[in-house]
């Protein structure tokens, strides 16, 4: 199967309107083509960044929350407000020589601000 | 559809809708005992637009909105009707979630402004950071809440915690618990002068803005810039922002074609309240429109998958967007005349 298919396979389609030949707008069901294209192109992509992101976790160039920002789709702006951390503090903690040595309150508001326990907040998915 | 139960065993029945807060809008009319379809709403409060937004990002990706802003729908659809309406936002979440389920007690089901990201029940493609899309809460069940969402085909359950994430997530992207219900209906609506000033509400959105991201603008301002992208930002980059701009077109509950297939059913429907051959017209012309963003959509489509190199370019893509843009404008220039002729 196709990774389009396979990701709009999920049970939730979405409804959409269609003229039909009575001149009547129905709903039906079909995602038109061009919207499963572009959406696993975003996806895959996303998933791509993602991995990359891990890989250079594990070989030490990010900190573990460079991972959990881009899992959770946002960008240093927007978690600095989430956690109420200034943007330049969360740039500066995506490096992990500086990661390493945040105190618990910091980390805190991480793991707040991104619904991940202490743990995983400290180390990435491995394999 | 399905048959569902609210709190105080007053039956609600899940509509499939296109777009979330239209959805939710007429289920909220309907559960009144208003039968409202959901393209009428649309079309009452105004929901047709056209807005750029390069410098907010969603994941790197710029904001192209095909809509008016979220809860403005649901907003200006209920005051032409003239119903009693309540719209509360929270700084509190557990305060939030409190009167939340005083309110479903007394027997309301409650529309509630959620983040995509959060919904506990919604799969990988629907999650993206969004926090206008709408859902209605039916009634309390044990360790969470029944949930009609109108964008998915039956009503689901949802744990408390997940949707309080939903309803409350920190950041700039707060919905702050934005939380809204009717409390009565008038009977006999003035429907007609309700579709009437719609209409005119949606010809100054389009035309009248004087900046060059919204309207009509707006979309010739995009068209430049997809014309432009593969230079500026390299191949990759710019089937990426294209395939951004097509999401926002087709999918996001757009209904096909950034909702111009649903404004074009608001127009049928309004043929027949009116009994007018114009706006029989104008939806045909507006159906057209809708084909050409789908046309636009399935050339973008083909650029990202590389098909046909020659015939497929960007330059086509932007070229198509400028057509929409000139058949939107006289469209809507077109209804300004229309709409003014016509008689509550």
């Amino acid at each position: 199967m196709e990774f389009e298919d396979e990701i709009f396979n999920d049970g939730l389609s979405k409804a959409y309107y269609k003229h039909n030949d009575n001149g009547q707008y129905v709903l039906e069901k079909d995602a038109p083509w061009a919207e499963k294209v572009s959406v696993a192109l975003i996806i895959s992509s996303r998933r791509a960044l993602l991995e990359e992101i891990r890989k250079e976790v594990l070989a030490g160039r990010k900190s573990p929350l460079c991972y959990y920002m881009e899992m959770r789709q946002l960008d240093p702006g927007m978690l600095a407000k989430a956690a109420g951390i200034a943007t330049f503090r969360v740039k500066r903690h995506l490096r992990p020589e500086v990661f390493a040595r945040l105190n618990p309150s910091v980390l805190d508001r991480y793991t707040k601000a991104l619904r991940v326990t202490l743990e995983e907040l400290k180390t990435v998915p491995n394999g | 559809m399905t048959a569902e139960l609210a709190a105080n065993g007053k039956p609600f029945v899940h509509h499939h809708g296109a777009h979330c807060e239209t959805a939710v809008t007429s289920a909220l009319f309907r559960y009144q005992g208003m039968d409202i379809s959901e393209p009428m709403i649309f079309g009452i409060g105004s929901g047709i637009f056209f807005g750029h937004l390069p410098f907010l990002k969603m994941t790197n990706l710029p904001i192209t909105a095909f809509r008016a802003k979220p809860g403005a729908v649901f907003r200006k659809a209920a005051k032409r009707m003239g119903v009693d309406f309540v719209v509360k936002t929270y700084r509190d979440p557990p305060k939030g979630m409190d009167e939340l389920r005083q309110v479903l007690k007394s027997g309301q089901i409650v529309g509630l402004a959620t983040n995509l990201y959060w919904l506990p029940y919604m799969s990988e493609r629907h999650r993206w950071n969004f926090s206008g899309h709408n859902i209605i809460v039916l009634r309390e069940i044990e360790g969470g809440f029944r949930v009609s969402d109108p964008t998915i085909g039956a009503p689901v359950d949802c744990t408390a915690d997940g949707l309080e994430q939903a309803r409350f997530v920190p950041g700039p992207l707060n919905p702050r618990g934005h939380m809204y219900y009717i409390k009565s209906i008038r009977p006999n609506p003035d429907l007609r002068q309700a579709c009437i000033n719609g209409m005119k509400d949606s010809c100054n959105a389009m035309l009248r803005i004087p900046l060059p991201l919204f309207g009509v603008r707006g979309i010739r301002f995009l068209a430049r810039k997809v014309v432009k992208s593969p230079d500026k930002l390299g191949f990759q980059e710019a089937c990426r922002q294209l395939a951004g701009t097509v999401r926002w077109v087709e999918e996001t509950g757009t209904g096909g074609a950034g909702f111009r297939y649903m404004y074009a059913a608001f127009f049928h429907e309004a043929a027949e309240l009116f009994g007018s051959n114009e706006l029989a017209d104008l939806s045909k012309e507006m159906t057209a429109i809708g084909d050409n963003w789908r046309e636009f959509s399935v050339t973008a489509a083909r650029i990202i998958k590389q098909r046909d190199k020659e015939g497929e370019t960007f330059a086509k893509a932007g070229g198509l967007m400028l057509k929409c843009a000139d058949r939107e404008e006289a469209f809507f220039r077109k209804l300004q005349k229309v709409a003014r002729k016509l008689k509550a």
